[in-house]
């Protein structure tokens, strides 16, 4: 299934590198990545969608928050089901 | 504690030498005194050089009351050395193992370490050197993108390009190691930023936010009177029960309250390697460890069990390598871990708590004694205690060979569960698991995850100084020790007494063990028969005053009294019988069911025949 994820991001050398290696380390296929400016010039947004079931899902989305840079990570389709 | 939000700097909290001029080097080491670093690992190089001028010149100012250095730097032969020495001090004391390297190579060869620590939950702080900022991306002199290697293998990397961050950041790196889930973390910095010129400020760190957050919900997490009682019902409902301790146990410093817990409600425990000491391995109620190695009591127990608790373990490979048969009566399983990832990674729970596990067995104790809750547990206790003696380890006794078994044995005997014993990685490691007792965390030192050959020697350097009047031994394998057999050199250049056991099996013994089931019998480069070394030679020529080749079982009670009681460093070979297995064995894609438990320990089950075809699984 397709799913697309919200990624608030320190602006810190190598934050974007350590984002796209733990999903490439435990084996994530990214299909699309934006990086974004926001109003906070120290943070960056991350949106990328990829192909996962519900329980990698939701594996992914915990180890992305176990990232020391990573501030917040949303699943939209998930918050707007919920 | 450490997520709090930062203070406002008042008179009564401002550091003695605030506003004192200072390298960025003599922050990063004033640093270190601040977080009460007694010792530290590493190997010089141009890129860290001022950290080490800076290193000297504070030991030099700073005499302990007894002449010795405030925090001595101890060199290894290999920047390895140093990780695995950090990592065993971090290991066996339970503070923050420290290690200073330079630049490129010097990094490089810790990523092992750090990899290792990553994967057991170990508290490090790395500084490595970097070429200066001007250089960094033009293929300087011992340049590395250490940022990104490390950044794949740590809890996290600091690249600090950024002298003003500087204090902030080293702070940062103590408070992330220690703190949640630990873990290694590694700051890299430049060597411009070690010779900038600041001013020390004594206290702040980076706002981390949203890591704070996190951690701040998973530490202030409580177990309500609905969860506590979701628990109970399960517990009382059921007839087996069993606890599942891991790592975990040792991590939170939550022994006591295990046994707190198991007094109150009677549950076998059963540890995994990295648990080993979590509980006492002697009590009646220890069912040792588990898994693929496991004793064969422990892993039938947990076939029969049904009702899991797992506290701070992950249901890993070498414990469910078949997920779906792990436990397979278990009809509730709950599960405890400060690491929210680690919830129904494996194996799906019922019950489930993340959050200090210290805390989280206090909660359930007092309240499944509040609520007189005492779950009727005598035929379960009975079959336990018969599973024990039925399938209890065992070898050939009769055997004209030196079995491993028996040497370990002999030196159980001596130590009783109270030195502190590191090992290698393969047989050695398994039947020192297997055939020791555990009475007390932090006297196990194993590379359990990564699985490391080389790890025993350095990691026993490195716990020896956190406890320099304890019995430290290496029991190693002649493969392993071969890793890092450099630190032969450390140990008698700093005099430590440690222990060191090879068990020479001419090979590596567990390989040899897959590919006689595995392989046909073809030993593809894990036969060492026609290499030279001669061990006690070695150990002899980097300064071993008693060194020693043990080959005869009646030599061996009196050779391991000998060497046991030695004052210094010793090192003892002991010739073993190089077919000696490792048994029981949950072999790779096999069920806990299908265990072989090999000619000497009684199995329960016909044995399930060998698959002859290369298994996919490891």
């Amino acid at each position: 299934m397709n799913h697309t994820l919200s990624i608030l991001l320190q602006n810190e050398a190598g934050a974007l590198v350590r984002v796209a290696g733990l999903f490439a380390a435990r084996g994530y296929n990214i299909d699309t990545l934006t990086v974004a400016a926001t109003h906070d010039p120290a943070v960056s947004r991350l949106t990328l969608s990829l192909q996962c079931d519900d329980a990698s899902l939701s594996q992914i989305l915990q180890q992305t928050r176990k990232l020391v840079d990573v501030l917040q990570v949303a699943h939209p389709a998930t918050a707007l089901a919920a | 504690m450490n997520a709090q939000p930062l203070k406002a700097e008042t008179a009564t909290d401002r550091h003695p030498l605030a506003g004192q001029a200072m390298s960025g080097a003599e922050v990063i080491v004033q640093v270190f005194a601040g977080e009460g670093v007694e010792v530290m690992f590493g190997y010089s190089g141009g890129a860290i050089l001022p950290v080490y001028d800076a290193v000297f010149r504070y030991n030099a100012e700073h005499p302990r009351a007894n002449g010795g250095e405030a925090m001595p730097l101890i060199v290894p032969a290999n920047e390895q050395g140093a990780g695995f020495m950090a990592a065993g001090y971090a290991r066996a004391s339970g503070k923050v193992g420290v290690a200073v390297v330079t630049s490129g190579p010097g990094a490089t060869n810790m990523v092992t370490p750090v990899r290792d620590s990553m994967a057991d939950s170990i508290p490090l702080v790395v500084i490595c050197g970097q070429v200066g900022t001007a250089a960094i991306g033009s293929d300087a002199f011992q340049e590395a993108p250490i940022s990104n290697i490390m950044g794949a293998c740590a809890k996290h990397v600091f690249l600090v390009t950024d002298a003003a961050q500087l204090e902030a950041t080293m702070r940062t790196a103590f408070t992330l190691a220690r703190s949640g889930r630990p873990g290694p973390v590694v700051v890299d910095v430049p060597k411009d930023v070690q010779n900038t010129a600041l001013a020390w400020r004594g206290s702040g760190e980076l706002a981390l936010s949203g890591y704070r957050t996190r951690l701040r919900t998973v530490e202030q997490a409580t177990l309500s009177d609905t969860d506590c009682a979701a628990l109970f019902t399960a517990l009382m409902r059921a007839q087996r029960p069993l606890i599942y301790a891991g790592g975990g146990v040792i991590a939170a410093e939550a022994a006591d309250a295990l046994r707190a817990f198991v007094d109150a409600f009677g549950l076998p425990v059963t540890t995994t390697l990295m648990g080993l000491g979590g509980f006492d391995s002697t009590d009646p109620l220890a069912l040792h460890l588990l898994g693929m190695h496991g004793t064969a009591y422990a892993n039938y127990a947990v076939e029969d069990c049904d009702f899991v608790l797992a506290l701070g373990a992950r249901f890993d490979d070498r414990v469910a390598g078949v997920p779906d048969k792990f436990a397979p009566r278990a009809k509730f399983i709950a599960q405890v871990d400060i690491d929210p990832s680690e919830i129904g990674k494996v194996k799906a729970v019922d019950w489930h708590h993340v959050g200090p596990l210290t805390r989280a067995l206090d909660r359930l104790t007092a309240y499944g004694r509040a609520h007189g809750l005492h779950p009727q547990l005598t035929a379960w206790h009975a079959r336990v205690a018969e599973l024990k003696r039925a399938h209890a380890m065992n070898y050939d006794r009769a055997s004209a060979l030196v079995q491993p078994y028996a040497v370990l044995e002999a030196i159980n005997r001596h130590t009783q569960g109270r030195a502190i014993v590191s090992t290698g990685v393969g047989q050695h490691q398994m039947w020192a698991a297997q055939y020791f007792d555990f009475r007390a965390p932090r006297h196990w030192l194993t590379s359990g995850s990564m699985g490391t050959m080389g790890f025993g020697l350095p990691a026993a350097i490195g716990a020896q100084f956190a406890h320099p009047d304890k019995l430290v031994i290496d029991i190693d394998g002649d493969a392993s020790i071969r890793m890092n057999i450099g630190e032969l050199e450390t140990v008698t250049t700093y005099n430590l007494p440690v222990k060191v056991v090879v068990l020479n099996n001419v090979g590596d013994g567990m390989v040899r063990q897959w590919q006689k089931l595995y392989f046909k019998g073809r030993f593809a480069a894990s036969d060492k028969s026609l290499h030279k070394k001669d061990f006690v030679l070695a150990a002899q020529a980097d300064g071993f005053a008693w060194a020693q080749r043990l080959e005869r079982t009646e030599e061996l009670e009196a050779t391991i009294a000998a060497f046991l009681a030695f004052e210094g460093p010793a090192f003892l070979e002991v010739m073993i019988d190089p077919d000696a297995g490792v048994y029981p064995m949950v072999g790779p894609g096999a069920s806990y069911a299908q265990m072989i438990t090999g000619d000497f320990i009684p199995s329960r089950a016909a044995p399930v025949a060998h698959e002859d075809s290369p298994s996919h699984m490891f």
